[in-house]
């Protein structure tokens, strides 16, 4: 056992809640673990200090993904300083700032300066997390990028998590005979204790068509990740984007890996940041997929901000069409979020009368409220 | 590397599994922090046989519970042996004293052990491997809070049974569902990926030391390049080896279209990505890996 300094112990407990700040889930057990790796002196041996860490505090596999940078960013002055003195010594380097928030998170940075400020604004604490929920996916700021996507990966993770918690069948039913049986035979087989069979709840049809125009720039990746957890959940959820062109990104979905889709869409839909032709592109859908894909069965959600740049008459009659073929029909415009917005684009003014509900999508919490609008239709 | 570390690499080379240095690492903790490991990742990556070698490696048994939607205690846990029951009761029928008949038929002796009660009443540690844990339900990864984070079990009629020895626990998922924060929290995290080229011609000659250099280079290229192809299913490391060890029966000292076409059925598990692939040639799939 290696007799731990109380630097390194308050460095390990730092690391600890720098994890959790960036969503790690992590228990008083986790802490426990690692310091008990570090007393046995794994905490000697940079890479197996790591690993093992990285086993301790990782349980998903984006926080598998991001660990290696960051025990970078918080050891690499450790090690370098500590363990490795002679090489230091051999191969000086220039003296950078040591302002207390490079020592506290212990790293290596290009840009001293401006790494500080960063840390220091990310290092806020609870209200962190409620601001950055708040926060409108438009006006969110470099340094605050990172941490929104982690902040909405754990989000959208807890969502789906209570998703599922939904699908619990109930105790009644018709009665499971053979369980039945079986459950009775410590009873000498007197049937005493029902076992009951329930039809499993049918899960809802959804066909989401996002808008990945230009104006919509700043809200498709967030609304992208949020299609993608929700692709866990439905049984079956058909999902287009378009601008001026119409593309089906189903089957690109059938990866596991999230980062992997995100990649693919990336390097396939060539349409990004395009204009908008609305009417054109529903159109399209319903002439193509609208047979497949429209039954009184399906939800359909829009996600755009509306601003139609073709026929406004063709973008009144699509969306008319499409309400007249599905269950229920939800537009989701980011805009809304803004203050004193109020649906007055032409082609806002003309599908507003077909829709079954029309929600905003600008931040976090507007997006974790639409769960439970796509749970009650 | 560490001295531990280089050992169980070595050791477990020896068993024909080629272990990365973090990998090797966990397994470290499993062993030393006593602690289940969940190891996640595609399937075909080679999750399943990391508790085969671990259990070849400490020359222990390997028990095994393949996960299904449907599983439940009896078929896990344990199951009272009602036949024996019945028939102690019609044996004991005339005592008198029914408290002790009843505390008699519902002894350990009347219990038909499960998988996870095996494991934990073993005298010496075994590997549990809890294969494909997202195939099950959410009831039974509640069950498996118990067991994992005490190695206990609690039976109603007889109360807690804690391990007589603690098992080493594996639990494998393909991430087909989101498994719960509760028994993730409970583990050490692995993410098994596929592995870089070098790592899977070393793979390939460890398994087949026949095959050609220059052919097993080309297996691995053309598989590495499937893989980031839009596939249903893109071929794991089990695929490469039995499409190697197929090009080897077959005498082929390079991959040509004739045998793309003859024997993709083992690399390829779907009609519209053996399709995908019988449209192009097979200079498409054979250009270098970054």
């Amino acid at each position: 056992m290696v007799e731990l300094q109380k630097t390194f112990r308050e460095r390990l407990v730092d690391f600890t809640f720098y994890c959790k700040e960036r969503q790690f889930m992590l228990s008083p057990q986790q802490t426990r673990e690692a310091f008990e790796i570090s007393r046995r002196g794994f905490m000697l041996d940079r890479k197996l200090f790591h690993y093992s860490l990285k086993s301790i505090y990782c349980t998903r596999k984006e926080h598998f993904d991001r660990f290696d940078e960051m025990f970078d960013r918080f050891w690499s002055r450790y090690y370098n300083e500590l363990l490795e003195p002679r090489e230091i010594k051999v191969k000086p380097k220039k003296k950078k700032s040591t302002s207390s928030s490079i020592i506290f998170m212990g790293a290596e940075f290009n840009n001293p300066h401006k790494e500080e400020k960063k840390e220091t604004k990310q290092t806020k604490g609870a209200n962190q997390t409620v601001r950055l929920r708040m926060t409108d996916f438009s006006k969110v700021d470099v340094e605050d990028k990172q941490r929104l996507e982690e902040l909405a990966e754990e989000l959208f993770h807890q969502m789906s998590m209570r998703f599922k918690r939904r699908l619990k069948s109930a105790k009644m039913g018709r009665i499971d005979v053979r369980k039945t049986i079986r459950k009775n035979v410590p009873r000498g087989g007197t049937m005493l204790d029902l076992a009951y069979r329930k039809k499993r709840k049918e899960k809802r049809k959804v066909v989401f068509l996002l808008d990945i125009s230009g104006s919509m720039d700043t809200y498709s990746f967030y609304l992208l990740k949020y299609i993608l957890v929700l692709k866990r959940y439905f049984k079956t959820l058909e999902f287009f984007t378009f601008s001026t062109e119409l593309t089906h990104i189903t089957p690109m979905l059938r990866e596991n890996n999230e980062s992997e889709i995100l990649k693919q869409i990336g390097s396939e839909v060539t349409t990004w940041s395009s204009g908008t032709k609305i009417g054109d592109c529903l159109t399209t859908f319903l002439s193509d997929y609208g047979s497949k894909f429209l039954s009184q069965k399906h939800i359909v959600v829009i996600l755009s901000d509306g601003l139609e740049t073709g026929n406004v008459a063709q973008l009144r009659e699509a969306v008319r069409t499409i309400r007249r073929k599905c269950k229920t029909l939800v537009w989701l415009n980011p805009l809304k979020g803004m203050e004193g917005y109020q649906p007055i684009q032409k082609g806002m003014v003309n599908v507003m009368p077909h829709l079954d509900a029309f929600e905003s999508a600008h931040n976090l919490d507007s997006l974790m409220k639409l769960e439970k609008l796509l749970m009650d239709v | 590397m560490n001295k531990d570390i280089r050992d169980l690499v070595q050791d477990f080379f020896e068993h024909d599994y080629i272990l990365s240095e973090e990998l090797a690492t966990a397994i470290f903790l499993l062993e030393n922090l006593e602690k289940p490991l969940l190891l996640e990742g595609s399937p075909g990556v080679g999750k399943t046989m990391v508790a085969q070698t671990l259990a070849q490696h400490l020359n222990t048994d390997l028990i095994r519970l393949q996960c299904y939607e449907g599983l439940d205690v009896n078929t896990t846990i344990y199951e009272w042996n009602y036949q024996k029951q019945l028939l102690h009761m019609n044996l004991f029928e005339k005592e008198n004293d029914r408290k002790a008949l009843g505390k008699r038929i519902f002894g350990m002796e009347y219990i038909l052990k499960r998988p996870l009660l095996e494991s934990i009443s073993a005298e010496k540690p075994v590997v549990l491997l809890i294969d494909e844990i997202d195939r099950a339900d959410e009831e039974f990864e509640a069950y498996l809070l118990e067991l994992l984070s005490d190695f206990q079990i609690s039976i109603p009629e007889l109360g807690t049974v804690k391990a007589v020895t603690k098992p080493l626990v594996i639990l494998t998922s393909n991430r087909t569902r989101e498994l719960s924060d509760a028994l993730r929290r409970r583990c050490l995290y692995h993410w098994v990926d596929y592995p870089s080229k070098e790592k899977e011609i070393d793979i390939i000659h460890r398994k087949l030391p026949n095959i050609d250099q220059d052919l097993a280079e080309q297996v691995v290229v053309f598989i590495h390049n499937l893989r980031k192809s839009s596939l249903n299913k893109p071929p794991g490391i089990a695929e490469s080896l039995d499409w190697a060890k197929t090009l080897l029966l077959l005498n082929a000292d390079h991959i040509s279209d004739d045998i793309i076409q003859n024997t993709i059925g083992c690399v390829l598990k779907h009609q519209d990505d053996i399709d995908f692939v019988r449209n192009k040639t097979v200079q498409e799939f054979l250009y270098p890996i970054d």
